[in-house]
């Protein structure tokens, strides 16, 4: 109908400008308007006969419409196109090779329905326009004289860098476009927003064409396993899952320690969601590298189940962690979490509490010379501890210097803090005009005094899946002991949460509820508010045996101490079968050493040992990388070592478990939101292959390339004697009706 | 109903309306309800004394728990507001041990326990409120009998829990006032007599019981009368060194409490 009407596609209009071919002065077509205009006016005036004015205004708005039409035939409008040229042209044509290419769907596999597309008329058509150029790509691209004998399949598909590598390639040559046919499976993820802008710069349209199911309802596959890469001795880790599934169904996911089974866990996979997650929690007690096996058992008909099953290393290990506690008045609280933490094998709780207005007593010091001076007056002092709580005291307790050695305790350092309530705590102490406001998850306010009143405490849903507030592994036996628990002594109101806090525990009072347990993440660290110091009476209050109450405040300073980065602080990046080492070396201070050179050992379960020299990123100012390839699977134990003048300073571990060759079995599903995103960014765009026939139009329009303009007019479209015709005639109906012809 | 049993019950009545009007006249601490707005609370511990063991200061048998009450706590509260930055209540508070409240308040003091009697529940709740985290301190007891008086109750808490004297590096001793010096707190009609002990008491002992951890559970300040002393602080017949120590002793024993 478009092409009816307007004479062309839509797709000119897609990439064509408007413009008017007449090159008159816009001033004449404006007086030419008010003088008609006018003339219009007048003549209806003089020649209303008995027509209202209703009446008049309608034939007159019908007038000036056709008088629009026709000052617009006049000017000529015309669409501008640019083209390119026939036979001076480069067109890329990239076949994805890849693994999951092989998938075996009911017409074939995803390779054979390819290579028909490839033979198409539409696209074997560009021949004879353009020189034809054809690429293989899978982790790289491949220039090939045809698509007949291919290479043998990777374990892995890099397609932002493939189509960076064919856009480089071509820089000398007329590349009008590039025809991209692939399942969009970009398993290491490297088609990132900036890679996605730096293509675009090259400013050549890509063309995506997705092969493949974008839906396969008899396939599961553990789309993500996240739970902490080390833990302590005796934790329960809250595992999230993440199951991906095109219909609704049960799935059983069996956990393995290394090779044998530690749980089983059904999972109810809804209908409303392709994406389902859950929590499981896994206990961890004995030390060492755990190797955690994820698997789904298999649904009926599955063809490929390597993408049921995921590996993570959790370093279980006995580590001490250092908490200092800042009080300013002996109170129970204080005793009490003391006590609990007194048997935790990780944590030294070292504590500065005033006991009077000139007077601090110390606890849990190692030496005699810790907190002599009070609290630490010196960053290199602060930052030995992992995490800091300040109890009732107030802000101006402490110099400037130290407020900004908190802030940048948090910030820098990546320790935890937790201010708890109290007389001279959160907004009794002055706080909110400090710079900790900014640190803490919620804003602080002076008019929220503390209270001694009983309430109950009650988990949220965050709360529920925390690791820190686990009293029992199964879900509801732990909702169960929460409720169960006595009221605690007393609460403070906290002001408005921060946008990036989390609400684990709540309190209810005047028919309101209020946050109790609150946390977010700030710079490197975290911080907590914890809005009572009366949980002490959990511990008075239930039995003599129960021990949720220091369950309650270990966990808690578990959470806040385990994710703390040392000084020496290395983590590791997958990517298919590549492998990058990521180190972080910093002085007691937690300033950035960049003198130490830095060496990885890694040692592979099965085959020889690689040494890695990590080099400064060229990303991330003061990080230190560096890659290996890992070929086999197993467990690759990692020691990084730091070297001053070649002299060994320090070492750090770690280890992961790489499966080598499954990356092609993840995102199975063919990835149209991905294609789409790519010829969308590039001014390309996506292709099902039944629509293939407009591709070659399509393809013509580009302005990369050598390219020729052309001005298609307009001027002659039906349109416009339709509506002059139409305009007419409702004029002649209208005036039938009023009978005044 | 006969006429013999109209006089029994009429009897019955005077009897009750009297000791109800005299309870209210004199107003029963036990019917006053704790309400304290403080992190600490004085608790002075009420219990029953045994008619036997009760040697007789113008108290009723069941009321030793009353001795120095409500002066000594009062004062000492005072003082301890002054000396440290414990949020403390201004008056002492009373509970028995099957009170509800009792595990809200994690400080119990007594005296005078030469006498006392505790049922077996008592004596499981006692249990449980220190082994929890609670402290008792003991005070103003005297002489063999009465240790054996306390130890026949102790021994039911604790059957196998040891009683130890003070060692001097002990924590309870440094915690806030170092009392390295320690000198015996008489009362001060003892002290008036002349004396500085009561009854056989004559060398005074600071003793504990302590949990598995090494804890202090129980202070026991046998052959001396620590609340006399707080109790007789503005007494100018009683010696000011004397109050200054029994004042140390309770501050550290509080802050002790609070932070072990």
């Amino acid at each position: 109908m478009l092409d009816f009407l307007l004479k062309y596609p839509q797709i000119v209009y897609d990439q064509g400008e408007l413009i008017l071919a007449r090159e008159w002065p816009p001033w004449i077509a404006v007086t030419c308007f008010v003088i008609i205009l006018l003339v219009i006016s007048a003549m209806l005036l003089i020649k209303r006969t008995s027509l209202k004015l209703p009446q008049l205004l309608s034939i007159w708005t019908l007038q000036v419409l056709m008088v629009v039409v026709v000052l617009m035939v006049i000017w000529q409008p015309a669409i501008m196109t640019e083209k390119l040229r026939s036979g001076d042209n480069v067109i890329a044509i990239m076949l994805d090779t890849s693994e999951s290419m092989n998938y075996t769907e009911e017409a074939g596999s995803r390779m054979q329905t390819a290579l028909a597309v490839l033979q198409d008329q539409a696209i074997a058509g560009f021949n004879d326009r353009y020189l034809v150029q054809r690429f293989t790509f899978d982790q790289e691209a491949a220039n090939t004289d045809s698509f007949e004998t291919l290479p043998l399949p990777e374990q892995m598909t890099l397609l932002g860098n493939s189509v960076r590598q064919v856009l480089s390639m071509s820089r000398s040559t007329p590349l009008g476009a590039i025809v991209l046919v692939s399942d969009g499976a970009d398993n290491a993820g490297t088609l990132t927003q900036d890679q996605l802008a730096e293509i675009a710069a090259f400013n050549v349209p890509v063309h995506t064409i997705g092969i493949g199911r974008e839906t396969i309802e008899e396939d599961l596959e553990l789309q993500g396993v996240s739970l902490p890469g080390q833990a302590l001795p005796g934790t329960i880790l809250a595992a999230r899952i993440a199951v991906r599934h095109d219909k609704p169904g049960l799935a059983r996911l069996k956990v393995y320690d290394n090779d044998n089974i530690i749980m089983s866990h059904d999972l109810e996979l809804e209908e409303t969601n392709q994406v389902t997650t859950a929590w499981i929690d896994i206990p961890v007690s004995d030390t060492g590298y755990r190797h955690l096996k994820f698997s789904l058992d298999p649904w009926e008909g599955e063809q490929v189940t390597l993408n049921n099953q995921q590996s993570r290393v959790v370093n279980v290990k006995e580590e001490k962690y250092k908490v200092l506690y800042i009080e300013g008045e002996p109170r129970w609280e204080y005793k009490f979490m003391r006590r609990a933490m007194d048997k935790d094998p990780s944590i030294e709780l070292v504590s500065l509490l005033r006991v009077s207005q000139n007077k601090f007593y110390r606890q849990g010091i190692s030496n005699a010379d810790e907190l002599e001076e009070g609290f630490p007056t010196s960053r290199a002092e602060l930052f030995q501890y992992n995490a800091l709580i300040l109890g009732s005291i107030e802000a101006a307790s402490f110099t400037p210097e130290q407020h900004q050695m908190i802030h940048d305790f948090v910030s820098e350092r990546g320790g935890s803090l937790l201010m708890i309530a109290g007389l001279n705590g959160l907004g009794n102490g002055g706080w909110e005009n400090s710079l900790l406001n900014e640190v803490l998850p919620a804003r602080l306010d002076q008019e929220n005094q503390f209270v001694r009143e009983k309430i109950k405490v009650a988990l949220t849903s965050v709360g529920l899946h925390s690791s820190m507030l686990k009293f029992d592994q199964d879900i509801n036996e732990n909702r169960t002991q929460w409720d169960g628990l006595p009221e605690i002594a007393d609460y403070q109101l906290i002001g408005n949460l921060k946008p990036a806090a989390a609400t684990l525990l709540t309190f209810d009072v005047a028919g309101e509820t209020h946050p109790l347990l609150v946390n977010q993440p700030y710079g490197r660290g975290f911080s907590y508010i914890l809005a009572t110091g009366g949980t002490w009476r959990w511990q008075m209050s239930l039995p003599l045996e129960d021990q949720r109450h220091e369950t309650f405040w270990r966990q808690l300073l578990r959470e806040m101490v385990i994710d703390t980065p040392g000084r020496f602080f290395m983590t590791s990046q997958v990517t298919g079968d590549e492998i990058q080492i990521k180190s972080e070396i910093r002085d007691e201070e937690y300033n950035p050493e960049r003198e130490l050179k830095l060496t990885a050992i890694v040692t592979p379960q099965s085959g020889e040992v690689i040494t890695v020299e990590l080099h400064p990123s060229t990303d991330v100012p003061d990080l230190m990388t560096g890659e290996f390839r890992a070929d086999t699977s197993g467990l690759y134990t990692i020691e990084t070592i730091t070297r001053r003048d070649d002299e060994p300073i320090d070492s750090a571990r770690m280890a992961i478990y790489h499966d080598a060759g499954k990356a092609e079995y993840f995102s199975l599903r063919t990835n149209r939101s991905l294609l789409q995103q790519l010829a969308d960014a590039t001014g390309g765009r996506y292709w099902n292959i039944d629509e293939l026939d407009e591709l070659p139009n399509a393809v013509e329009f580009s302005s990369a390339g050598i390219t020729e303009r052309e001005i298609s007019p307009l001027w002659d479209a039906p349109l416009f004697f339709i509506l002059l015709l139409l305009f007419k005639i409702i004029e002649w109906l209208l005036r039938r009706r009023w009978n005044t012809i | 109903m006969t006429k013999a049993s109209k006089i029994f019950s009429a009897f019955s009545f005077t009897i009750m309306m009297y000791i109800g009007v005299v309870t209210v006249a004199n107003g029963d601490p036990l019917a006053r309800r704790i309400s304290s707005n403080s992190e600490f609370t004085f608790i002075r511990l009420v219990y029953n004394s045994a008619p036997a063991m009760y040697q007789g200061y113008g108290y009723g048998m069941r009321d030793s728990w009353r001795v120095d009450w409500p002066d000594a706590e009062n004062h000492f509260l005072q003082g301890l507001k002054r000396l440290t930055s414990v949020d403390a209540s201004g008056n002492g508070q009373l509970l028995t041990l099957l009170d509800e409240e009792l595990f809200d308040y994690p400080w119990l003091y007594v005296l005078e326990v030469g006498s006392w009697v505790l049922s077996d529940t008592e004596i499981q709740r006692l249990r449980e409120f220190l082994l929890k985290g609670g402290f008792l301190m003991i005070d103003d007891f005297h002489g063999s009998r009465e240790w054996a008086g306390f130890m026949s109750i102790m021994r039911k808490v604790f059957p196998d829990r040891p009683v130890l004297e003070f060692e001097n590096s002990d924590e309870v001793l440094h915690v806030m006032f170092d009392l390295d010096n320690r000198i015996q707190i008489p009362g001060i009609h003892t002290y008036w007599s002349g004396n500085s002990f009561e009854k056989d008491g004559i060398k005074p002992h600071w003793r504990g019981i302590y949990d598995d951890d090494g804890r202090l559970m129980v202070a026991i300040n046998f052959n001396m009368d620590i609340g006399d002393a707080w109790e007789h602080a503005d007494h100018p017949n009683y010696p000011q060194p004397m109050t200054a120590l029994a004042y140390r002793f309770g501050v550290n024993y509080v802050i002790y409490s609070m932070t072990h």
